[in-house]
């Protein structure tokens, strides 16, 4: 397991996350704590990817633990009323991936590409790991609140 | 009580889930704060119905019920105004404020929450993109430019949306000439990974949010709006996609 690129990671995903944090206008005090929301999904995201889960089941877990720590944090009446986990999960968001899978799309619908059939797969490809991941990052962040109204039914 | 006392109520209720919809919660958030503040301002029971574009509740008191609905607006991201208006529906709970109290500090919420000033903004997004250029293993030389074009691209977004422009034709645009911006400069600078420099200028317009949102709901029972703001992020993301692909042959810098 290497470190370096843990950290690296982790860093830049909680920089991305704290300057998605002051466009959605969170307060100064609690950008931090998105910086820190950011750098824990980059970081568990890493480490399962060495560990040699897929990229898609890392960002499940990375999306989970991060969740499962703010539910954790709630009795923090400042954390618990802005949904840091989310803003955490926007560096994991496969905008990339979107947009290649899109672009490809185009290429092989103009009917002008040498490569139809590797573009077309390209695209495909892309396509399906966008949902797959997109689902891994909604499922993992809303399963820890599930299994909370869970325990809280009597 | 009488249908005409409930009616302030009712709209009170909805308002408050209106600006939490506007401002970007999930729709079990919305759901639980409309009934805190219902029966906190004396709702025996409560009924909500939750649209993309509206809301409709029904409130009961001794025997009475009334139905009212609100349109919801242009769905953005405030955190801070979704943080403070989740502590007015906890004070309206705890019964500290009457219901003529209650409107006004809803009012003045949803008039004077404060935001970052578009500068502050556009330079946080132009830094988060940069970052966004390295975890997409882009290399050094595609960061400024990509700073460059996501910030002026933000500021310029912030500016035709103030002109009402139409937000999807606003995406194609911005997308645009953020990755016309962020493409030449990376080419400039001899960048050896171009294609992730232009597509990282304009990650910002990824409506990550509403498709976690869009998940979230599915989940916890609300298909339909789940399935509203899926598509809502599909439509984006093609609008997003075409700037992208107009770019290049508008400038021949060759794919």
């Amino acid at each position: 397991m290497e470190l370096l690129p843990v950290l690296e990671k982790a860093l830049f995903g909680g920089i991305a996350a704290a300057g998605f944090g002051v466009l959605f206008n969170v307060t100064p005090r609690l950008l931090i704590w998105c910086g820190a929301a950011g750098a824990l999904t980059l970081a568990v995201r890493t480490l399962c990817q060495q560990l040699g889960v897929n990229f898609e089941g890392a960002s499940f877990a990375a999306a989970f633990a991060v969740s499962a720590a703010w539910h954790l944090l709630q009795s923090r009446k400042d954390i618990s009323s802005v949904a840091l986990h989310v803003v955490g999960c926007i560096p994991m968001v496969p905008g990339s991936f979107a947009a290649r899978a899109i672009l490809g799309l185009f290429a092989v619908s103009t009917g002008r590409t040498e490569n139809s059939p590797q573009t077309l797969v390209a695209a495909l490809e892309y396509t399906l790991r966008l949902i797959f991941t997109v689902g891994a990052i909604g499922t993992g962040l809303a399963i820890p609140g599930l299994l909370k109204r869970v325990r809280r039914t009597p | 009580m009488p249908d005409s006392s409930l009616e302030p109520l009712a709209i009170l209720a909805l308002d408050a889930g209106r600006i939490l919809m506007e401002a970007g919660a999930s729709a079990s958030s919305i759901e639980e704060l409309v009934e805190k503040v219902a029966l906190g301002l004396g709702a025996e029971s409560t009924e909500l119905r939750i649209g993309y574009a509206s809301l409709a509740l029904t409130v009961f008191q001794d025997g009475h019920g009334i139905t009212r609905m609100r349109r919801v607006g242009h769905i953005g991201v405030n955190m801070r105004l979704a943080q403070e208006v989740s502590r007015f529906a906890g004070r309206v709970a705890a019964r500290e404020i009457s219901i003529d109290k209650a409107r006004t500090e809803l009012d003045r919420l949803a008039a004077a929450t404060p935001r970052y000033p578009p500068w502050i903004a556009a330079i946080a997004v132009g830094i988060a993109c940069a970052a966004f250029g390295q975890l997409l293993d882009g290399d050094w030389y595609g960061a400024g430019p990509i700073f460059i074009a996501s910030t002026a691209g933000q500021y310029f977004r912030h500016t035709l949306l103030a002109h009402r422009v139409n937000v999807y034709l606003c995406v194609t645009v911005i997308s645009l000439f953020s990755c016309v911006i962020g493409g030449l400069g990376a080419l400039w600078l001899g960048s050896q990974a171009i294609t992730t420099a232009t597509i990282a200028s304009v990650l910002f317009l990824v409506p990550g949010v509403p498709a976690v949102n869009a998940q979230t709901d599915i989940l916890e029972g609300h298909p339909t709006l789940g399935n509203a703001r899926a598509v809502n992020v599909l439509m984006t993301l093609i609008f997003m996609a075409a700037g992208i692909w107009v770019a290049p042959m508008l400038l021949n810098f060759g794919r």
